[in-house]
């Protein structure tokens, strides 16, 4: 895990060089969000596929599928939640900040 | 997008249960790699183009750590609720909560106590991560940006990073990466010590 996370460090991080500096041709510049957005699909196209062409997931999926989807949901709810309970309180001084520039 | 996203995940896992798994099997990984290296090289472009974006986190400071102390909380709490639904133990569900979406490693760690939790660890985080691909999108158009990251867990950092950058902006981009980090370092001691209890 740390070699991945210093990779895809190092990569944002080159990115974000490029976006400050503006190296990036204006094309891609422009094209930005539409290339993002295509490469997005791919990628969870292939990653779709990886999943179905692991047989762990389609038999596990029909054995413990129910348990799975409710046990998934309810975390996914609860931490929603709770991230929202405390958003107020992480947010204020941007949004103090953002008053500011506004008056 | 989130139809999109839904098509493009259900369409793969389609073609992956139909074709043959020796054509594309071993290439798979490598594709996501790189595909992953290339989106998080435009997420990096476009957070740089936002100049202010680093002041933003600074002035929230430690504050930021709240997101993944919610989650942790948010998931570990919602499995063991759903766990006493289904009648499981609080402690094999809770640990499965533990896995944050990070299914390999929970499955992992949970081969040591049982093959049926570890499955279970196993299917249950692949179906978190579908539902975070697919919901981040709607999450973020109505309820909100950093609201988004929850579904993610620990993949924030890694394959949930794109879909979150691409619904909401570098802000909170930076926060799920920072988010997904704290977590994936979280996963092996929430696991091992959810299943201890």
């Amino acid at each position: 895990m740390g070699i991945r996370l210093l990779l895809y460090l190092a990569i944002l991080i080159l990115g974000a060089l490029v976006g400050y500096k503006q190296l990036g041709s204006s094309k891609v510049d422009c094209n930005l969000s539409k290339i993002q957005s295509i490469s997005l699909l791919f990628l969870l196209f292939v990653m779709g596929v990886k999943m179905g062409l692991d047989d762990r997931v389609i038999s596990s999926f029909l054995e413990l599928g129910f348990q799975a989807i409710i046990i998934s949901a309810f975390s996914i709810f609860f931490s929603v939640l709770l991230v929202k309970s405390v958003k107020g309180y992480i947010t204020k001084d941007s949004k103090k900040g953002r008053q500011k520039n506004d008056s | 997008m989130t139809r999109k996203i839904i098509l493009a995940v259900a369409i793969g896992i389609g073609v992956g249960y139909f074709i043959p798994s020796g054509y594309i099997l071993p290439y798979t990984d490598i594709i996501i790699d790189i595909g992953l290296c290339f989106l998080l090289f435009f997420v990096g472009m476009d957070i740089g183009k936002n100049k202010e974006v680093l002041n933003k986190i600074r002035r929230i400071g430690f504050r930021i750590l709240l997101i993944p102390i919610m989650i942790i909380i948010g998931s570990i709490g919602g499995s063991i609720f759903a766990g006493y639904l289904l009648g499981l133990p609080l402690n094999e569900s809770g640990a499965v909560g533990a896995g944050l979406g990070w299914y390999s490693l929970s499955a992992m760690i949970l081969a040591n106590y049982s093959a049926k939790l570890s499955a279970l660890a196993f299917i249950s985080n692949v179906t978190r991560e579908i539902i975070a691909l697919t919901t981040i999108p709607f999450i973020a158009k109505y309820i909100g940006d950093l609201e988004s990251v929850a579904p993610a867990g620990a993949t924030s950092m890694d394959t949930s990073l794109p879909v979150i950058s691409n619904a909401t902006n570098p802000q909170t981009t930076i926060i799920a990466f920072i988010n997904g980090v704290i977590l994936s370092i979280a996963v092996p001691f929430l696991v091992s010590f959810m299943i201890k209890i």
